[in-house]
């Protein structure tokens, strides 16, 4: 949704020039277009799925998904991406758009994922899956409206009853983009066209304009006579609308646009023009759209008679995109040609972060999956479907990749739309498109039913070729036959464009029992097809058993496209040529085992991003069944990949789920649902939030209760997890008691901590989630306190002040409820930190006042309070003997001082001595002198820290002269006027150096 | 308690019941103002609580008449709050009285004259009170007291009503210090500072035009902020202002002015008088001043550990503590009046070994680092005019006023 939204926009500006425009490529334009092609892409994504709906046929319904998938990948790549990036957004983009198949298998994983996880959220429990994507989409700097639109419909996506809830989200999002007025502009023509064709098939006006495609689709499909009421007025309001802002020119040129560009499409010729530019492989994309909105304008002036035609047109025109996008050669030389740039680079950045977020998405659902095995038995061709799956799944590499995530595809709508109401959505728009095409290629293939068209020979022909061997196109034929039965009785087998059909996969014969595992999913496409339309009336949200299985199965699939994706990726970086088996064989296994997977996937990716040579390695990896070592190197990967942590998956994850929290959800169901996930997940630390997350929704009750008021008993949990090793995640939910681990596990969690000798990002993560484990249990005792007095030690040690507030805050508060633990040392922390960080006076005095006889006797806190008073009186002398003798640590808190005391003596040396002082004096006194424990000078081997002191004043802008002796002494006339407090020379953003990430990646062994 | 009879009870209900309404309608604000003024436990405003803790049903007296049910939003909380109080339930008291107040800054808002302003301030001083005794209640019950903290954002609220331009403005004083009051006692001192902006920066108000009582103390409690932030001189003009405009009679308020003047003098250099010091009992002072003018480091720093508590919890502590470069100045210039006796030429040149020796004998165990950095310290802050030669560990001092006064001025920091 947001990325149509956003996409929408850019193509806005773009608009005013002509289509032709856009073919020039300009730099400047070329990430305009390249956004255009995404939308595009989406919105042909969303043609995909009515034709794909049209075409009852098996295969043709899954290429086609297919397709709609890369389209939506697409977008949602460039969610995944930051917007701050443009160019590389552009790039990545236009590879998406444009690339191999490898490229698009990996695209297509990620629409998928995106998509589904979208989906999902969507139909049962809008909470969890749903709100990952919004997460996803606001991460992306552009699509910021969209988001807002986006959330709209999260929320209104939270009733149960259909047909109200649906109402409200086209407000809002249309709302949302309003706001551009380019946007509005583009949404109005889509939509007015739309709407005004399709009073009874509402599927696309939705899509188009405002919301993914999926979600339209389903949401339409689900009640369709209902709706029809609703999108006439929704039609009439973007005419109005449209009028008001609208330009006509724009229509115009658009509509021109329109007719140009689907040709061009169509023809085979045009795309292998493509390949030069980047830029230009978009503007395929955009063509489809292009004709749509034209075909859309007709129908506004003409609402009751265009229809039809528009239609047609519109559906004629996004065949054509098709064609393009999928088996044209066009796009391995695209592949090639961007490896070869810098943009290579964008790319595979994009991957890196598509694919980790994927997989998080996704997971849930994929654990779910084997559950609903039973679904597959509903339908009668299910055994169809199956061998169906299993066949195409392996036949075609390239497509591999492509047809899971079809197939997932399918089978969210089957959940949603399909199941239920989407014979609706059938019934409706096939009809018209048989009977009348007018658009300029379907009326080529439109012949009276029995005939073949061409395009379907054609279609068959390539479908053979494809096959290897004897075997191959035996089942090869074999899915034809399906999928041509299935087109005639649909009665699509005219309309559909088999040029544009993407091929199905061939049949592997010897993957075949591992895909066993996905072959319900396609089964649920076809059942969705199969229900009468009348069946469906409410309940969408509710946990329909094979709405559920269909799910699973999808996000089942969608795992496995991603992670082929990802393969295709790994190797792709190392030889552009193309996919191996070696790939697919990786994503079956992973497959199997979806959790190690998602670990290795996101271990890979990082990777990825510090070096490219371990890709190879990371491919292998993938292979191995999880094992300990290699969640080990996941931790430490995780800690390497700081470096993009702004970008990385878990960064993301985290901002997505705080996202979340925004989101008011009605879990219940969706409840149980994910209890089952749980139980089926094996170790998946996402997925167990997600259930967690839920958890907490269902408690919460849509949100409409207040924090205060919910029952913190209630939600207390006894952790039962194991592993003493646990990454921290926020919680956004309350917390699920499989992955907090008891007090005896945290206790050994903390000894392994303190005995670890990983840096301390590490150390900080895992004692940070032992803080959470004990926090959600509620374990307030001994423990508690020496976990946070071992992580405000380990603060202090790095001078990681933020983080050992933290932990004295909560000290504060333990001690006060009377637990042991070294109470005067974090006594002394306190003043010392008061003392020369906050600088105010009043703090001061309350924590000196707060101070008990006790305490005041305590050797900590009296060298603290010596210190207070060197501070205070600007003692140097006495504050650097202090520092030599300091206890515990607080030698750590004043070495964040010790810069600001130096200057400060200096300065008053340079004011009161008079001729000189040596050097040698100055370094002695403030603590330059080698019996310092720790200083900048220490590490060196300077005797007396007289080369430090000397360094120290030049750098400072101190006068120094040699006496005749020739000591170093320092010219305090001429110093007190040039003394200047140099600019930190390792400042870093955060403030503190020593948490540079840079040094833990050089500290940290892969 | 003997406990009235019913008709006894209605009685002293309907009574008040009409006070509070022909208060109102002549404007008499001092019998109004009396009506609410719980903490004075005055015999009639407990009787009327007994009344009502009897009698139940006060509700239905305001009703029966026109002329109390139109103030039924104000006076069925006020009983609410009498009852309460009465029976010692602090915290219900509190609500209800803050129910009422809310209540009658509406009413109050409504009245074009300030006649009620008097009113106002004792609901205005009854409901810090109440809270705080609420919270008193709260925390004895191991519940977290909050009741001053929602008592002080219902002052705003009354500040807010009251600054304005009207006659009323002159009332937004006395809330300010209400609020004072009520910030220093939960140590968020710093919201504050919005209350004092709007004061001394709007148009409106004229600091004259205020009452001498509310301006006093809203320079004690602004000068108490001076002192926080250690800037003396503005201190210091605040709270002579309070020392000086206060009632000369109100011993206690004039020494809660002087235990914060005085430090600040001080630092500044002026020393009192030690018969100030035991007209207001402030002996606690007494060791200090003693110390500076002796130069007797020992004494000053036993005087800060005897009273240590007291300071702190004052917040001179750390006032007094700086004294400390004034008490080493001291000494340095007597040193140099001793020297000057004995060898007027060499005066001006301070061994540092002296110095030490003369630490020593005040059983300040210093080494020669820690005093050469006292005296570079002292010719930094300019409390001593000179320089230090390092190499022969002298103290040069300057032949022209080689000790300057501070004179009303700061140490330089």
């Amino acid at each position: 949704m947001m990325n149509q939204a956003t996409n929408t926009q850019t193509l806005a500006s773009v608009d005013p020039n002509s289509v032709e425009n856009r073919y020039v490529i300009n730099v400047s334009q070329g990430q305009t277009s390249l956004y255009v092609a995404s939308t595009t892409g989406s919105e042909a994504a969303s043609w995909n799925t009515y034709g794909v709906d049209n075409h009852s046929a098996g295969n043709g319904s899954f290429s086609n998904s297919t397709y709609h998938h890369v389209k939506h990948s697409e977008p949602s790549s460039r969610t995944v991406q930051d917007g701050s990036n443009a160019t590389s957004l552009a790039t990545s983009l236009t590879l998406g758009a444009t690339d191999t198949q490898l490229d698009y298998g990996g695209y297509t994983s990620y629409s998928n994922s995106g998509y589904q996880g979208y989906y999902n959220g969507y139909q049962q429990q809008p909470n969890p899956s749903y709100s990952q994507p919004v997460g996803a989409y606001q991460n992306t700097g552009a699509p910021y409206q969209p988001i807002s639109s986006f959330q709209n419909t999260g929320s209104y996506a939270g009733p149960t009853s259909y047909s109200s809830t649906y109402y409200n989200p086209g407000d809002y999002q249309t709302a949302g983009g309003y706001p551009s007025s380019s946007y509005t502009h583009q949404t109005t023509t889509w939509n007015g066209g739309n709407y005004a064709n399709y009073s009874t098939q509402h599927p696309y006006s939705n899509y188009a304009p405002d919301t993914s495609g999926a979600y339209s689709a389903g949401n339409v499909g689900a009640n369709s006579m209902h709706y029809q009421q609703h999108y006439k007025q929704w039609a009439e309001y973007y005419n109005q609308t449209e009028v008001s802002c609208a330009p006509g020119t724009e229509n115009l040129s658009v509509s021109s646009a329109s007719t140009q560009v689907p040709q061009v499409s169509q023809l085979p010729g045009v795309s292998g023009g493509y390949p030069t530019s980047n830029s230009q492989a978009p503007t395929t994309f955009a063509t489809p759209w292009r004709p749509e909105s034209s075909s859309s304008q007709t129908p506004l002036s003409q609402p009751g008679t265009t229809v039809t035609g528009a239609y047609d047109s519109y559906r004629t025109h996004g065949a054509p995109t098709f064609q393009n996008q999928h088996p044209s050669p066009v796009q391995p030389l695209f592949a090639k040609a961007l490896d070869s740039k810098s943009s290579y680079s964008n790319f595979q950045e994009q991957q890196n972060t598509a694919c980790p977020q994927i997989p998080n998405l996704q997971y849930p659902m994929a654990q779910q999956a084997p559950q609903n095995y039973q679904p597959p038995a509903q339908t009668v061709q299910s055994s169809e479907t199956q061998r169906l799956s299993k066949l195409q799944i392996q036949t075609n590499p390239r497509i591999a990749s492509n047809l899971p995530l079809g197939l997932s595809k399918l089978d969210k709508e089957g959940p949603n739309n399909g199941v239920i109401s989407k014979p609706a959505y059938i019934s409706v728009s096939q009809p018209k498109p048989s009977e009348k095409v007018l658009s300029n290629d379907a009326a080529d293939s439109v012949i009276k039913a029995g005939v073949f068209p061409k395009s379907l020979k054609n279609y068959v022909q390539r479908a053979l070729t494809q096959c290897k061997d004897e075997k191959q196109s035996a089942a090869c034929q074999e899915i034809m036959k399906e999928i041509i039965t299935k087109a005639t009785n649909d009665g699509t087998i005219h309309t559909r464009d088999w040029d544009a059909e993407p091929l199905f996969q061939m049949p592997n014969t010897d993957m075949a029992d591992k895909n066993s595992s996905q072959n319900p999913t396609p089964v649920s496409l076809f059942s969705k097809y199969k229900k009468s339309p009348t069946k469906r009336s409410k309940s969408r949200w509710e946990p329909l058993p094979e709405e559920k299985s269909v799910d699973k199965l999808g996000s089942l699939n969608n795992y496995a496209g991603k992670y082929s994706s990802k393969v295709h990726l790994d190797e792709k970086d190392r030889k552009p040529t193309g996919v191996n088996y070696e790939g697919k064989s990786d994503v079956m296994k992973k497959i199997r085992f979806p959790q190690m997977e998602l670990k290795s996937a996101s271990k890979t990716v990082q990777r990825q991003v510090k070096r490219q040579r371990l890709a190879d390695a990371t491919a292998a990896d993938n292979g191995d069944a999880s094992s300990d070592s290699d969640k080990e190197q996941n931790l430490t990967a995780y800690y390497s990949g700081a470096i993009t942590l702004a970008d990385t998956p878990e960064e993301r994850k985290r901002r997505e789920n705080r996202s979340k929290r925004f989101e008011k959800v009605q879990g219940n169901r969706a409840e149980s649902n994910h209890f089952k996930a749980k139980n089926a997940g094996t170790g998946n630390l996402y997925a167990r939030r997600t259930t967690a997350l839920v958890l907490s929704k269902s408690f919460e009750d849509g949100g409409s209760r207040a924090v205060e008021d919910i029952d913190w008993d209630s939600l207390t949990v006894k952790g039962t997890c194991q592993e003493r090793e646990k990454r921290y995640l926020r919680l956004t939910s309350a917390p699920d008691p499989s992955t907090v681990r008891p007090e005896e596990v945290l206790e050994r969690a903390l000894l392994m901590v303190q005995n670890s000798q990983k840096n301390y990002l590490y150390k900080c993560d895992q004692l940070k989630s032992i803080r959470q484990d004990l926090t959600v249990q509620r374990i307030r005792n001994h423990l508690t306190v020496k976990v946070y007095e071992t992580h405000a030690r380990f603060a202090l040690e790095v001078g990681d002040l933020p983080e050992y507030n933290q932990c004295q805050s909560q000290l504060k508060i333990l001690y006060a409820e009377g637990i042991d633990g070294c109470h005067m040392e974090f006594a002394a922390y306190n003043l010392l930190c008061v003392i020369m960080h906050s600088n105010n006076n009043r703090d001061l005095l309350s924590s000196m006042s707060r101070l008990s006889d006790e305490a005041k006797k305590d050797q900590a806190v009296q060298h603290a309070l010596a210190i207070r008073a060197a501070v205070t009186s600007g003692n140097y002398v006495l504050f650097f003997r202090l520092y030599k003798t300091a206890p515990n640590l607080n030698a750590c808190l004043m070495d964040l001082y010790v810069e600001k005391m130096r200057y400060k003596a200096v300065s008053c040396m340079s004011r009161s001595y008079r001729p000189q002082v040596p050097v040698s004096y100055i370094a002695q006194v403030l603590g330059f002198s080698s019996s310092m424990p720790t200083n900048e000078g220490s590490d060196e081997k300077d005797s007396d820290g007289l080369e430090d002191c000397v360094e120290w004043l030049k750098a400072h802008g101190a006068c120094l002269v040699a006496d005749s002796n020739g000591e170093m002494q320092l010219d305090s006339k001429a110093s007190s006027s040039s003394l200047f407090m140099p600019d930190p020379e390792d400042a870093v953003a955060h403030g503190d150096a020593s948490l540079a990430v840079n040094d833990f990646l050089t500290r940290t062994s892969l | 308690m003997a406990y009235p009879s019913m008709g006894e009870a209605h009685r002293r209900i309907t009574d008040y019941l009409n006070n509070f309404s022909d208060a109102v309608s002549y404007q008499d604000v001092a019998s109004l103002a009396q009506l609410f003024s719980f903490s004075s436990n005055s015999p009639p405003l407990l009787s009327v609580a007994d009344a009502l803790n009897f009698f139940q049903d006060a509700n239905r007296l305001i009703k029966q008449s026109e002329k109390f049910s139109q103030y039924g939003e104000i006076l069925a909380p006020l009983f609410r709050s009498l009852q309460s109080y009465r029976t010692g339930n602090l915290v219900d008291a509190y609500h209800a009285f803050e129910k009422f107040a809310n209540a009658f800054i509406q009413e109050f808002r409504n009245w074009e004259s300030a006649w009620a302003l008097e009113a106002l301030y004792v609901i205005a001083y009854e409901i810090r009170v109440l809270a705080e005794r609420a919270d008193r209640e709260l925390a004895s019950n191991g519940k977290s007291p909050e009741k001053l903290k929602g008592a002080g954002s219902f002052l705003m609220k009354v500040f807010g009503v009251l600054a304005g331009k009207g006659p009323k403005r002159v009332g937004a004083l006395y809330v300010t210090c209400q609020l004072f009051k009520i910030y220093f006692k939960l140590g968020t001192v710093h919201l504050c500072r919005s209350v004092i902006r709007s004061i001394e920066t709007a148009r409106i108000f004229d600091f004259e035009e205020f009452p001498r009582r509310d301006k006093v103390t809203y320079m004690y409690y602004t000068g108490r902020l001076e002192v926080f932030n250690e800037n003396f001189p503005a201190a210091d003009h605040k709270l002579s202002y309070a020392l000086t405009h206060c009632n000369p009679l109100r011993e206690a308020n004039i020494r809660m002015i002087l235990k914060y003047l005085i430090p600040v003098k001080l630092s500044l250099g002026i020393l009192p008088e030690t018969s100030l010091l035991e007209k207001y009992n402030l002996l606690e002072y007494n060791n200090v001043v003693q110390a500076l003018k002796r130069g007797d480091l020992r004494l000053l720093r036993h005087a800060l550990q005897e009273h240590e508590d007291q300071f702190l919890r004052s917040g001179v502590y750390l006032v007094l503590e700086k004294l400390e470069l004034q008490v080493y100045q001291r000494l340095v210039k007597k040193i140099y009046f001793i020297q000057k006796q004995k060898d007027p030429s060499k005066a001006h040149q301070l061994k540092l070994e002296v110095i030490v020796k003369a630490l020593k004998w005040l059983e300040m165990d210093m080494d020669l680092d820690e005093v050469e950095c006292i005296m570079t310290i002292l010719i930094y802050k300019n409390l001593v005019k000179g320089y230090f030669a390092h190499k022969s560990k002298v103290v040069v001092l300057s032949k022209q006023d080689p000790f300057p006064k501070l004179n009303g001025k700061p140490v330089n920091s």
